[in-house]
């Protein structure tokens, strides 16, 4: 992404240069190919391309910034670049991720549900959707996927692992995002006891009664009775000092059903850290991530490398899909580095 | 889409259910009495059984007759040329089940004559002065009437043993039987009306005599037995089972002893014995036709008709000469033999499923060890036919399937027979149920036509060879790397022969394996630990070669003892120039082991002397490929078998069971005394936990029997469902009770279990059981004072979850095996609504404590930097930009 602006080609008309005497030997990888090469292969486009140059060198030439102060503002340039990005992609571009694999996963589980082989249980394949929950009192139709670990969850809510499925006898824990990827929970805290939400899993369509919403030191709900369902629906609160932006601490909504489905046993006990709330992935992301970061450097390299050949209009309408894809891809690997309900 | 969904998990649990699971239920109370003749039978009179654990049934019978052969010469003189009093008896013949061997013994009969190697079915009808032994439908009629038993409905698997077809004169001696219907006597007799020439062509051919025996089967169809065309669809040649009926051999001195396999109508339609037919077996001891007067001049019929025998007694007829047909068992059915015959009536079982007919009540599955598989199918109907027990059932599974089922609160209780790991936090009772174990089971024959071998003595080195697949086999596995020194078999190993002198050591694949377990048992991990108490075997396993030289296979060398379930390591695939073997490469040695699922399939192969040995390769001219499977049944005169088989099994199939060693020297065979010894070495470590039989203390012991293993019951003594509870709680209660009265009876103990009593060696089984049964039935909630703090649900601080929810945390690896029938239809009914229930933990009302908290920390102010960050840097280099350029302007 970074290209310098103060290397033009010199097959083109060159516009007057500002420090005319200082004569720099360029690397061999910024220097011109020959005309000979360059027309025989395309000597139409050249000529299209000579007159938008030429054009655009009638008008006044801009000042080029050089030194310290190009140093200085290229990185600032660059770091504004990606964290503007960040914070695009997270609060904006990122629903529409959500909303595409929600729109995949459930026609996926209908289908699964109608066909009767929608998972009941006790492992399923991280990833799978396992429910469709309802909450018509905050407009949430979400699509519970297995597996709570901030990668899984970047689909939907996520069901944790070591429990059982939601509407069958124990208790079930489901995860979901609150300020990021479609924020499927973040008015999550807005229930009340009496509310009422729908389950639907393979087994059937069990409806909900919220008991309390829990937050730090709010005291914990009675013990389960025998044959009842619960789900403790998770995630972190958006009410701190900064609101949608900074997610706080966990917050919970208990609910509980009567006639439970039965549970099929064999759970795994034990949850990986990744999995827990608020948990991260760094363990598993980060040769993915230094991969993803590599790639950026090498198409920046490459980026460079082009302009010294072709214009900026012709390489960047090349690029830009490749970049954004990349930054796109990179940006769901970095995602997976914070806790898995922001 | 709900009844959708539910009936199609019902569906996949009834499919899994039915594949795996071999369910025992069984059989309504009303059982008919024997029906021995009070005039002529005495019952039970001093006959040695060859029962072996398990006190002896009262069904025994025995008879004694005096059987005489009559000539009566041209002046119609009388001349009894022999006479002998027979004297025959049978250990058990009541409650029987299709398959089970009882044992018939005689004395006083002639001596036999030109012995077959084979003496069932056909194959035996070379013979001289035999003992015929058949099953027939029907019982004699006490009161002496005409409607007495027939040949026409006693079975035998070929129509050469029912009828004589166009036989020349000097053969058709029956028609000079002295005490033959004068019908009988006819040239074309057996029937009225006789068959027609298209149905029996050579019934009716000129000058030559025929007779036949139609049989009658159950169904009232009249077979006429005069071609293989004209038999009951059972009698084919490869018929699934063979011929049960056989001519046995008298030794000189008189007497004999046979095991006679019994079928019902499950295994013989035709014959159709079950429960409410009654049927008999028919004993004819072969004295010889007796005849009438010859004409003069006599006759070649005549001639024939008084001869004595071509063979001298105790001799073999290994080529199937012919016999003199007067002497042979060929005419069993003529007057003369057929007079002289002893019924023993037997009665039938009711079927195994009638408790699934009859009680329409839902089971209470009880899940795991093939071990209780007898006693169970006795036991069954004991509760479903009774209106205050429950309907009992046995889903026979591996232990620790069964065990992981019962955790999970799927299965009311589990049968194991060792202690298992617990995973949940409710306590475990064990209660002991039965007092049975294993066996080795063996078919040998012992050469020279001299029968079957019955004192096998092994010990732990010989078993350790057999399991790591030590010998060659044949000549196949002579290229296996480190070993091709090693004997082909065990009968070709010194070590067995110095043990067990005299029998045949020619080689056969079968030889070089013990049949066994391919699933994981506790049979398994005891036959391995006893092996891991014996020092020698031990060192042969670790490589050092035995006196003789052989050594352990080196793919097994240094095998960790014990395991519960037998690893098949050995992975090597011989080279040859065998067309079959080039297009089916296969691991040898583990065709050669074939292990199976379950002990009763083992205990099959040995009744049939059917190895498992799956190295059949042979050209297939249907589809023209190569294709390999199991060898085919041994021959009788040249079996040899070694299998392990539960004690129940033996037992009921008559098995025999191989004595192993304890201490140097001194083998213990499974007897009442012996497995009365080892449970007086079982000791318990503490309250309702299973009782340990250490194998280094039956080392030290000379009389205790290694393969002793106590079934228990284990059930929740906490948070089982109420009904459950108390089907359990009865079950343990009545299973030490009644259930442990010796008898072939409905919810009577059969053979093969030592019972468990109030007093002796056993009381201390006894009265844990009681124990546990009470706690099982209290289901006392959890005591505040032994409360420990993974019992309170407690908010993790790393999960989040505020309830620890206690359903399904089983081990690691049940999800194989826990998919199966729940029985939910009583048990969401039954569901107590009290909080002492399933995995609620405490009452209501108590405090638990609070949320704890969990933040998202640093990782929720990304957002908030990136936004500042960002905000800045581009402000930044906008102004970097802007001065730079006002500057150098």
């Amino acid at each position: 992404m970074a290209v310098d602006t103060d290397v033009r080609p010199d097959d083109a008309p060159a516009p007057a240069p500002a420090g005319q005497g200082r004569r720099v030997r360029r690397p061999w990888w910024s220097r011109p190919l020959q005309p000979s090469w360059w027309k025989g292969l395309s000597a139409g486009l050249l000529q299209r391309v000579g007159d938008v140059r030429a054009r655009r060198a009638s008008r006044p030439p801009r000042p080029p910034v050089t030194g310290t102060a190009a140093a200085l503002s290229a990185s600032l340039t660059m770091i504004g670049l990606v964290c503007l990005w960040l914070v695009v992609q997270l609060l904006g571009l990122s629903a529409l991720r959500h909303d595409r694999d929600q729109a995949l996963l459930y026609q996926q589980f209908r289908t699964e549900v109608a066909s009767a082989t929608a998972p009941v249980g006790p492992v399923t394949d991280p990833g799978e959707p396992v429910a469709l929950l309802r909450i018509p009192s905050l407009g949430i139709e979400e699509v519970v996927v297995e597996g709570t670990a901030s990668g899984d969850m970047l689909a939907g809510p996520g069901h944790q692992r070591n429990t059982v499925l939601p509407g069958q006898e124990g208790t079930s824990v489901i995860m979901g995002r609150s300020s990021t990827y479609g924020r499927p929970f973040a008015a999550l805290a807005q229930l009340r006891p009496g509310d009422t939400f729908q389950v639907v899993v393979a087994q059937g369509t069990k409806t909900f009664t919220v008991l309390d919403v829990r937050g730090t030191g709010d005291p914990l709900p009675a013990a389960r009775t025998a044959g009842t369902a619960r789900v403790v629906l998770a995630t972190a609160t958006t009410d701190g000092r900064l609101g949608a932006l900074s997610p706080g601490d966990a917050v919970y909504v208990d609910a509980e059903a009567k006639n439970a489905f039965a549970a099929p046993a064999g759970l795994p006990s034990a949850l990986p850290d990744s999995e827990q709330l608020m948990g991260t992935e760094a363990d598993v992301v980060l040769p993915l991530l230094t991969a993803c970061l590599a790639g950026l450097v090498g198409l920046a390299l490459l980026l460079i490398a082009a302009r010294q050949r072709w214009s900026a209009a012709l390489v960047w309408t090349v690029a830009s899909p490749v970049v954004l894809a990349l930054a796109w891809v990179t940006t769901d690997v970095v995602v997976r580095l914070l806790p898995n309900v922001i | 889409m709900r009844p959708q969904l539910r009936g199609r998990v019902l569906a996949a649990l009834a499919g899994l259910a039915s594949a795996g699971l071999v369910t025992l239920a069984a059989v309504p109370g009303w059982l008919p009495a024997a029906a021995a003749d009070p005039t002529t039978a005495t019952a039970g009179s001093g006959v040695a059984t060859r029962q072996q654990v398990g006190s002896a049934d009262d069904s025994a019978w025995t008879q004694t007759q005096t059987l005489t052969r009559t000539f009566v010469d041209a002046s119609g003189a009388e001349d009894v040329v022999g006479s002998y009093d027979v004297t025959v008896s049978a250990d058990q013949t009541e409650n029987l089940r299709g398959r089970q061997r009882i044992t018939i013994s005689w004395s006083g009969a002639h001596p036999s004559a030109a012995r077959a190697s084979d003496p069932y079915g056909e194959n035996g009808l070379a013979q001289e002065y035999p003992v015929v032994i058949l099953q027939c439908r029907g019982v004699e009629d006490p009161t002496g009437d005409e409607e007495q038993l027939s040949p026409d409905t006693c079975w035998t698997n070929s129509w050469s043993q029912r009828s004589q077809l166009a036989r020349s004169n000097s053969e058709s001696t029956w028609r000079k039987d002295l005490y033959a219907d004068e019908a009988d006597t006819e040239r074309v007799s057996g029937a009225d009306p006789l068959p027609d020439a298209a149905t029996c062509p050579s019934l009716d051919l000129g000058i030559y005599s025929s007779h036949i025996t139609p049989f009658l089967a159950a169904d009232g169809t009249q077979y006429d037995a005069c071609s293989s065309s004209t038999m009951p669809p059972e009698a084919a040649v490869d018929a699934a089972y063979p011929a049960a009926e056989l001519a046995a051999f008298t030794e000189t001195d008189g007497t004999g002893e046979v095991q006679f396999e019994v079928r019902s109508d499950t295994e013989n339609e035709s014959l159709g014995c079950n429960d409410e037919t009654a049927c008999s077996i028919v004993v004819v001891p072969i004295v010889g036709l007796s005849c009438a007067a010859p004409s003069v001049p006599a006759t070649s019929t005549d001639t024939a008709c008084r001869k004595t025998g071509r063979f001298i007694a105790g001799s073999s007829n290994y080529t199937a000469d012919g016999v003199d047909q007067a002497v042979s068992p060929s005419l069993w059915w003529s007057e003369s033999n057929w007079r002289g015959r002893f019924t023993i009536p037997i009665t039938f079982a009711l079927p195994s499923d009638t408790c699934d007919i009859l009680d329409t009540r839902s089971a209470t599955g009880f899940y795991g060890s093939e071990l209780l598989a007898q006693a169970a199918l006795q036991w069954a109907p004991a509760y479903c036919l009774s209106d205050d027990r429950f309907k009992f059932q046995l889903n026979q599974m591996s232990d620790v399937a069964g065990w992981n089922l019962m955790e999970s609160g799927e299965g009311a209780a589990a049968e194991v027979a060792s202690q298992r790991e617990e995973t949940t936090d409710d306590p475990v009772g064990y209660a002991p149920t039965a007092v049975t174990g294993f066996a080795i089971g063996y078919i040998i024959d012992k050469p020279d036509n001299a029968g079957e071998y019955t004192h096998l003595k092994l010990n732990a080195r010989l078993v350790a060879k057999l399991l790591t697949q030590s010998y060659l086999g044949s000549d196949l596995g002579r290229g296996h790397e480190g070993m091709g020194d090693n004997p082909l078999s065990i009968m070709q190993d010194p070590e067995f022969i110095a043990l067990n002198p005299g029998l045949s050591q020619t080689s056969q694949e079968v030889g070089a394996t013990l049949l066994s377990l391919s699933i994981s048992s506790d049979v398994i991990s005891q036959l391995t630990d006893w092996i891991s108490q014996d020092p020698e075997a031990m060192d042969f396993i670790d490589g050092d070669a035995d006196p003789w030289g052989m050594v352990v296979n080196p793919n097994y060398e240094g095998l960790d003892l014990p395991f519960d379930e037998t690893p098949l390591l050995d992975d090597y695939v011989p080279t040859t120039s065998d067309a079959c073997r080039t297009a089916n490469p296969g691991v040898y040695f583990n065709q050669i082991a074939a292990p199976v699922t379950t002990l009763r399939k083992i205990s099959d192969a040995l009744l049939s002397a059917w190895p498992n040995v799956q190295t059949k390769c042979d050209y297939d001219p249907d589809t023209e490929l190569y294709k390999t499977g199991r060898i085919a049944r041994q021959s009788v005169g040249a079996r040899f078998m070694l299998g392990l088989v539960s004690l129940g099994d033996a037992e009921r199939y008559g098995l025999r069971t191989a004595a192993l060693e304890t201490t140097d020297d001194h083998y213990v065979a499974p007897t009442d005394a012996s497995l009365a010894a080892a449970v007086e070495l079982a000791t318990q470590t503490e309250d309702a936990k299973p009782f340990v039989l250490d194998q280094a203390d039956v080392r030290t012991s000379r009389t205790a029997y290694p393969g002793t293993m106590i079934v228990y019951t284990a059930a929740r003594m906490r948070n089982l469902k109420k009904a459950w509870a108390r089907n359990v709680s009865q079950f343990m209660r009545v299973s030490v009770t009644e259930g442990q009265v010796s008898g072939s009876g409905n919810g009577e103990l059969p053979a093969g279990y030592l019972p468990i009593e109030p007093t002796g060696p056993t009381a201390k089984l006894y009265r844990s059981a009681r124990r546990v049964a009470a706690e099982v039935a209290a289901q006392a909630p959890l005591d505040e004072t032994d409360d420990d703090a993974s019992d309170t649900p407690t908010s993790t601080a790393s999960s989040g979850t505020t309830t620890t929810s206690h359903t399904g945390s089983g081990s690691a690896g049940t999800g194989d095996y826990t998919v199966d029938e729940v029985p939910s239809a009583d048990a969401s009914a039954d569901v107590p609504t009290d909080a002492a229930s399933s995995d609620a933990v405490v009452a209501d009302g108590t405090s638990l404590g609070a949320t704890a908290a969990i933040s998202s920390g640093s990782g929720g102010m990304v957002l908030p930097l990136a936004l500042v960050l960002g905000a800045a840097s581009t402000l930044g280099a906008g102004l970097v930009r802007v001065l730079g350029a006002r500057g150098r302007s």
